[in-house]
């Protein structure tokens, strides 16, 4: 009797490891199967930041073109996007939803310094890769985490070496700051005044604008009142246009400068009504008329793909935030899982498609999981086109 | 900068009168805070636009048939969401409006998509006038210019018409006015339709001011809500003032003492005045007896 009972026993046990086991190998990777890989990304679709939302319809070109070409390693790209309307608690539910409901196997690009920084810690708690927050704050590589990889330039950085541009190459000596009262505009004014410190000298006058604010004139007078010869805005583009057209009513025209958050000429020359011309510009990705051959290819899908879609800085970057994690995933090959997919981003050394050069390391120095490091400068012409000024230039060392 | 800080207040606040007096004029006969106001006025805005751009039609027919589209979306929204609410409480119906501010939310978005766009306008927003040193765009001028014309038009229009009078008869004593032989819910549906009306003439001169996207109303309806507070939800000079002074307020306030707080001040005015004069500057209040 009891031999039966165990032999039964022991049938069932085996049965049910049978069972089990398909499953676990099936669940083994989250948001990996034979097929598909499925990958996440949010973006303001609406709001006050709904033109940096195109980031995220560009990076869903790439994935139909990668499919249309035949995946990668016999996997199709599932995407899904999500709208988090630049607010970050809908960022930190869309993050658990990607997790815990559809399960992806990474999230890739993601707007807004506020709106990541709710999901960064969850998503690492759960070992989710994150590619190329598109934002260029610290927070996103210190403390050093192993599956975050930022691309974008740090905001710091590139503040520090726009104003040296001002300063040394174009001699304004004169410089006032306009900038959103949040992490972003903040990490901007922190590198404008690490530049100045260095020559002993200060901003005439730092003026910052709240994310709902929509009446400008004040900070427009005060801007004026500064008799700053320069004046580096690190704002969005609603923000952007208005301080323009403020400024212009009361008769100020100083030079203007900002950061590649608001590179898109031909969208700030339409809503600026032409006042956008002649603002020096970085950049860290390919002119939208570049003869860069990715460019010409991605140009065409665009066509085919997406034709509703403007071709704007804005929606190209979505290109230019997910290429390298694609490379990644080429190069883990077919046994792709976090810690394969982390290895091989970890062997990109000055890799580049259309944005900048793109190096990463193993996590010893906050700078190991820092990928761009460069931007480039443009003025913008009155017809909206741009008039290269640089080549690259190296802003993190 | 103390003059241009003021003259720069007075335009802004020409703006947040004219949203003020819209919400006044539905406060006034329902005792309704429509939440849906900028919605309104955005959609109304954003035909405009397209009239403007995609069918190119000449600025004062564009001008007219938004003002049509406007009257008949207030119609609309009072005939097909408020009328069928059953039992309606005023909170009832200011959840409605809350409702409907979503969908023209969502259907502006869906229909325009969520792209920046800059608004036609046949005055410019960067040309100015100067008045001896003081200067003044001429968007701005004219902003304030249409703002005083509407309010004394419509002052003259509750006071010395037939359907101004029977307006404020419906919302002091809405029984009282069915028995008197005022068709009731008619003057409900031209009370919406007015509010919709001057909310697309605010809407069309914000997006002039500035630009033109989905949330564009957001942050002028709030603080059009708190000029109407400030000057009293009953009247409409109370508007014209309130909106006036708001304006001022927050440019002093930013140009002298915090530029961050800039935008609080228009809500700390809320507050300040429901606590020491809940009925504005310069509305009575009314005690009902029960």
């Amino acid at each position: 009797m009891v031999k039966k009972s165990l032999f039964l026993m022991s049938g069932l046990l085996f049965i049910t490891l049978l069972w089990m086991v398909p499953l676990v190998s099936a669940q083994a990777v989250r948001g990996v199967t034979d097929t598909e890989i499925l990958i996440g990304q949010w973006g303001p679709q609406t709001g006050p930041a709904a033109p940096w939302g195109a980031v995220a319809r560009g990076t869903d070109l790439l994935v139909r073109i990668i499919n249309e070409e035949g995946g990668i390693h016999g996997r199709k790209i599932k995407y899904f996007l999500r709208d988090d309307s630049y607010q970050p608690a809908k960022t930190k539910a869309i993050a658990k939803e990607f997790v815990e409901q559809i399960g992806v196997f990474a999230v890739v690009g993601g707007v807004g310094v506020a709106c990541g920084m709710t999901a960064r810690d969850y998503l690492m708690e759960n070992k989710v890769p994150w590619y190329g927050p598109v934002t260029g704050v610290y927070n996103w590589i210190t403390p050093i985490q192993k599956y975050l990889f930022a691309l974008y330039p740090l905001y710091d950085d590139e503040a520090f070496n726009l104003t040296g541009y001002l300063y040394e190459k174009l001699g304004y000596k004169k410089i006032a700051m306009f900038y959103q009262n949040d992490d972003y505009g903040k990490q901007g004014v922190m590198g404008v005044e690490r530049y100045l410190l260095k020559k002993k000298i200060k901003l005439v006058e730092k003026v910052s604008a709240e994310v709902t604010d929509r009446d400008l004139s004040t900070h427009a007078l005060k801007l004026k009142n500064s008799g700053a010869e320069a004046v580096i805005m690190w704002t969005m583009p609603t923000h952007a246009a208005l301080i323009l057209a403020e400024t212009a009513k009361i008769g100020y025209k100083p030079q203007w400068a900002t950061s590649n958050t608001l590179s898109d000429s031909a969208l700030m020359m339409q809503i600026t009504k032409g006042l956008w011309a002649g603002m020096i510009n970085s950049f860290f990705g390919e002119l939208p008329d570049s003869n860069h051959p990715l460019m010409v290819k991605y140009r065409e899908w665009h066509k085919k793909l997406a034709p509703q879609e403007r071709w704007g800085v804005f929606y190209y970057a979505g290109i230019i935030f997910a290429e390298p994690f694609f490379e990644g995933v080429r190069r883990a090959g077919r046994n792709l899982t976090p810690e394969t997919w982390v290895k091989a981003m970890e062997t990109l050394k000055n890799w580049q498609g259309i944005g900048p050069p793109v190096t990463y390391g193993p996590p010893n120095t906050p700078m190991d999981r820092q990928g761009g490091k460069h931007v480039f400068y443009g003025k913008v012409r009155a017809d909206g086109s741009v008039e290269r000024l640089t080549d690259w230039i190296q802003i993190t060392k | 900068m103390l003059a241009q800080l003021i003259v720069s207040g007075l335009a802004v606040g020409a703006c947040y009168a004219l949203l003020a007096l819209a919400m006044v004029i539905i406060y006034k006969t329902s005792e309704v805070l429509n939440f849906a106001q900028g919605e309104m006025a955005m959609l109304s805005t954003f035909v405009a636009f397209t009239l403007l751009d995609a069918y190119h039609v000449p600025f004062h027919w564009a001008a007219l048939l938004t003002f049509l589209f406007a009257i008949l979306l207030g119609i609309f929204f009072e005939v097909v969401f408020l009328r069928q609410a059953k039992d309606p409480t005023v909170l009832g119906l200011i959840i409605i409006t809350l409702g409907f501010e979503m969908i023209l939310m969502g259907f502006a978005g869906w229909k325009w998509g969520p792209d920046q766009r800059s608004f036609p306008f046949p005055v410019s927003n960067i040309e100015t006038y100067n008045f001896h040193g003081l200067v003044i765009s001429k968007i701005n001028f004219w902003t304030i210019v249409v703002s005083l014309a509407l309010m004394f038009v419509l002052f003259l229009f509750f006071r010395y018409t037939k359907l101004g009078t029977a307006m404020r008869a419906t919302q002091q004593n809405p029984i009282a006015a069915r028995v008197m032989g005022i068709r009731t819910k008619r003057i409900l549906s031209f009370t919406w339709a007015l509010s919709s009306l001057i909310g697309a003439v605010a809407g069309m001169l914000i997006a002039a001011l500035g630009i033109l996207d989905p949330p564009m109303m957001m942050d002028p309806l709030l603080k059009g809500f708190a000029a109407g507070v400030l000057g009293g939800m009953t009247s409409l000079p109370g508007t014209a003032i309130g909106g006036a002074i708001l304006g001022i307020i927050e440019n002093l306030f930013g140009g002298y003492v915090s530029l961050a707080f800039k935008s609080v001040v228009a809500f700390a005015i809320i507050v300040l005045m429901l606590c020491i004069k809940p009925s504005g500057l310069l509305a009575r209040h009314y005690v009902k007896k029960v």
